[in-house]
């Protein structure tokens, strides 16, 4: 099991967003959340990243415990856990090769292993050609795989993704789940994946909860 | 057509009471003994003079710039971006130095540092002289401009950084401890704001005239000012403005060539940004931000205070006029600052007609010349026997409020008016609605809180303002700052200090009345 949740709360403004939720993730699983919008899904994942504090309940990530009641224990650079955001959070004023040399560079990787891991990363998502591009320069997709490389880059032992097509047209928006299973495939990494939306979720899932209200509604595996 | 007569109105009416007395300046500095003449330039640029004070005010505007990024960005950082406990408090004492006029704050510093000072009274005349020395040097006007425009950059980081979209953040912080977040990612993503705020801080520094008079130390405005108050000599002044007109219109173009275009779209998705827990840290950097503000702030004030006990029936009874004065200028500039700068701000906002970045050049022009420089385009152009009755009247000082501040107001609304989806007008377009209906049912209505901020800003910028009316100012009608400034070489320390407590005290006003409005009223 890579993610245990145990009895999980979040408060904002007195109101509960997270109630009591408990959730296991095993490891190399696409679980996907699914439910309306404010339902608390978005919440969960940043509280996984460490992005969050919860109020009540504990996370543990390969068995250590990283969160609990009020306090992050691991901090979010120290969890290994990517994340792709609905926005996807390129940063614009560095190039696509600088957007994920940072990461490694912070964690004090040699010049060498990282020009290795960004070519090894950048060849699988095929965007060899635009490794010297900026952000703004790219098309949506392009936009998407990077922000994807930037995680995977890192070699996560997660990866957490909030409603990462949610803006793109619905013919884009295939390819590029089909373009994640095949990452998905090649990379073998545990992902929680965020949408509200049921066809996505159902293409992309081995495994589905439906939650409302910060409760867990359903759970379910897709045919 | 109403709109562009509105529109077009405004911006026709700046050019006319502000542009068009500068290019007459322009003009007639080639002018001597009545023919076309280099003789004026020939003039300043012989002189070593003008080279000395051309370095002093480089000098003098380029440290000031340098010192209030490396103080004020750190502190807009913890002021904003951390859990620092006390930051409103702390925020609201770094402002106060902005919304007083600068001289103040440096006679405050002549009560604290100078021979007869505070200072000097605890430590004896051997130090109060060493103080004093300090404070009359390069190093003393360079402080107390620092305090001045502190809040500048403050105000800005903070700003930019609020708008900077939280997952840029959230992602690094995946990876990275806060330190590189704020060195690789934060503060370049806001650069072009910071670099913004210092090139405004060297604007409003090069344009100072109150603190270089009071501490004598001689730069373009304050030699200009004196060319023509003291020896009644206008092409002398004339020539001393037209330096600081060229330095204004590089800094306007580094502006627009180099940063407008360059800060980044953040697309924030949410309100919210992230705070970086200072832990144990959180008490050195209180106690630091403490220091700092107690220094820069505290200190000069609670020395003003304390000297103007007992001086202040002669304060009143020496300038009641010149309050009521103040307060009726300001009044009636800021009002005339909000309608002329709200439609040039919707111009501005919706990119409308082409001139709309001309329109936005010129105002932002006039707002970083030395109020000097406009004084004196202002006295050029209306001191004749046909218009005397504006040089003689409130309207001149009024025209110079226009002329210096519409930028303000116009940036103002601008950015007010960004926040209203176009869906709004829109809606009411398709239902029928014309422009003037739209503007004052849907626009304006959306709007107050920009057009309040707008007025209350432009009201303390009227208030403070030394530069201009010390020039163009008709007998009997000197504003507080101006009397100050004249009964400051013979009149008792505690009536001045007073004068000054009571000034602060009326520029604080209507930021009072605006708290107790923003906490009772639903908008």
């Amino acid at each position: 099991m890579v993610i245990e949740i145990e009895h999980l709360h979040k408060f904002y403004n007195g109101k509960s967003v997270i109630r009591d939720l408990s959730l296991n993730i095993d490891k190399s699983e696409r679980l996907v959340i699914l439910g309306p919008s404010g339902c608390g899904k978005t919440t969960l994942l940043r509280m996984i990243a460490g992005l969050v504090v919860p109020d009540r309940g504990y996370i543990k990530i390969d068995g250590n415990v990283v969160s609990k009641d009020s306090k992050i224990i691991v901090e979010p650079e120290n969890r290994e856990v990517g994340m792709i955001f609905q926005d996807l959070a390129l940063w614009p004023h560095m190039t696509v090769y600088k957007n994920l040399e940072f990461g490694l560079k912070a964690k004090g990787i040699i010049r060498e292993e990282r020009e290795s891991r960004i070519d090894e990363v950048i060849e699988k998502i095929r965007m060899r050609e635009f490794k010297n591009a900026y952000p703004a320069e790219l098309s949506g997709g392009q936009q998407q795989r990077i922000a994807i490389a930037r995680s995977l880059v890192l070699k996560p032992k997660i990866l957490l993704m909030d409603e990462p097509l949610a803006h793109l047209d619905p013919e884009l928006r295939l390819v590029l789940q089909k373009e994640f299973l095949k990452l998905h495939e090649d990379f073998g990494i545990t992902v929680c994946y965020v949408t509200h939306n049921r066809d996505e979720a159902y293409n992309l899932a081995t495994r589905i909860i439906f939650i409302e209200h910060g409760e867990i509604l359903k759970v379910t595996k897709p045919i | 057509m109403l709109r562009v007569f509105v529109l077009l109105g405004s911006v026709l009416l700046l050019i006319f009471i502000g542009f068009i007395p500068i290019l007459f300046l322009f003009i007639k500095s080639f002018i001597a003994d009545g023919r076309f003449s280099f003789q004026n330039y020939e003039l300043l640029f012989d002189s070593k003079r003008t080279w000395i004070l051309l370095l002093n005010s480089l000098s003098l505007s380029s440290a000031t710039a340098f010192i209030t990024l490396i103080l004020g960005v750190p502190l807009g950082v913890l002021l904003t971006k951390t859990d620092l406990p006390l930051k409103r408090f702390f925020i609201i004492l770094f402002i106060i130095p902005l919304i007083i006029s600068p001289y103040i704050l440096s006679m405050a510093w002549f009560y604290t540092l100078g021979r007869g000072g505070v200072v000097a009274g605890l430590l004896g005349e051997e130090i109060g002289a060493i103080t004093s020395n300090f404070l009359f040097s390069f190093y003393g006007v360079l402080f107390v401009m620092v305090s001045v425009y502190l809040p500048v950059a403050i105000i800005l980081t903070m700003t930019y950084l609020r708008t900077l979209n939280p997952a840029l953040e959230e992602a690094a912080r995946l990876s990275s401890k806060w330190f590189y977040i704020l060195r690789d990612i934060s503060l370049p993503l806001i650069k072009p704001g910071i670099m913004l705020s210092g090139l405004i801080v060297f604007v409003l520094t090069l344009g100072e005239l109150g603190v270089p008079l009071f501490l004598r130390f001689d730069v373009f405005p304050a030699e200009s000012f004196l060319q023509f108050s003291a020896f009644y000599n206008f092409n002398a002044a004339i020539a001393m403005a037209i330096p600081l007109g060229i330095i204004t219109i590089i800094v306007l173009i580094i502006e627009r060539r180099f940063l407008r275009k360059k800060v980044f779209q953040f697309g924030m998705t949410r309100m919210d940004y992230l705070i970086i827990p200072l832990k144990k840290t959180k008490p050195i950097f209180l106690i630091a931000v403490g220091l700092i503000s107690s220094i820069i702030v505290i200190l000069p004030l609670s020395v003003l205070i304390a000297k103007s006990i007992g001086g202040y029936p002669e304060a009143v009874k020496n300038s009641v006029d010149s309050i009521f004065r103040s307060l009726f200028y300001a009044g009636f500039g800021a009002t005339l600052l909000v309608i002329i700068g709200f439609p040039m701000g919707y111009m501005l906002e919706h990119r409308a007609y082409r001139f709309y970045y001309t329109a936005d050049s010129i105002a932002v022009f006039l707002f970083g010349l030395p109020g000097a420089v406009i004084g004196i385009g202002l006295i050029g152009m209306w001191n004749t026997p046909s218009t005397n009755f504006i040089y003689t009247s409130m309207l001149i000082i009024l025209f110079g409020y226009i002329a210096q501040y519409t930028a303000l107001s116009e940036r103002i609304t601008a950015s007010a008016l960004s926040q209203i989806p176009d869906s709004m007008e829109e809606s009411a377009q398709l239902a029928g609605a014309g422009w003037l209906r739209r503007l004052f049912y849907i626009v304006i209505p959306l709007s107050k809180r920009g057009i309040i901020s707008s007025w209350l800003v432009g009201f303390i910028f009227c208030l403070r303002d030394l530069g201009i009316t010390m020039m163009v100012y008709p007998p009997q009608m000197d504003t507080l700052p101006v009397r100050i400034f004249t009964l400051m070489a013979n009149s008792p320390e505690e009536t001045i200090a007073a004068l000054c407590v009571i000034m602060f005290a009326i520029t604080l006003m209507p930021l009072g009345g605006l708290m107790v409005i923003t906490r009772y009223m639903r908008w």
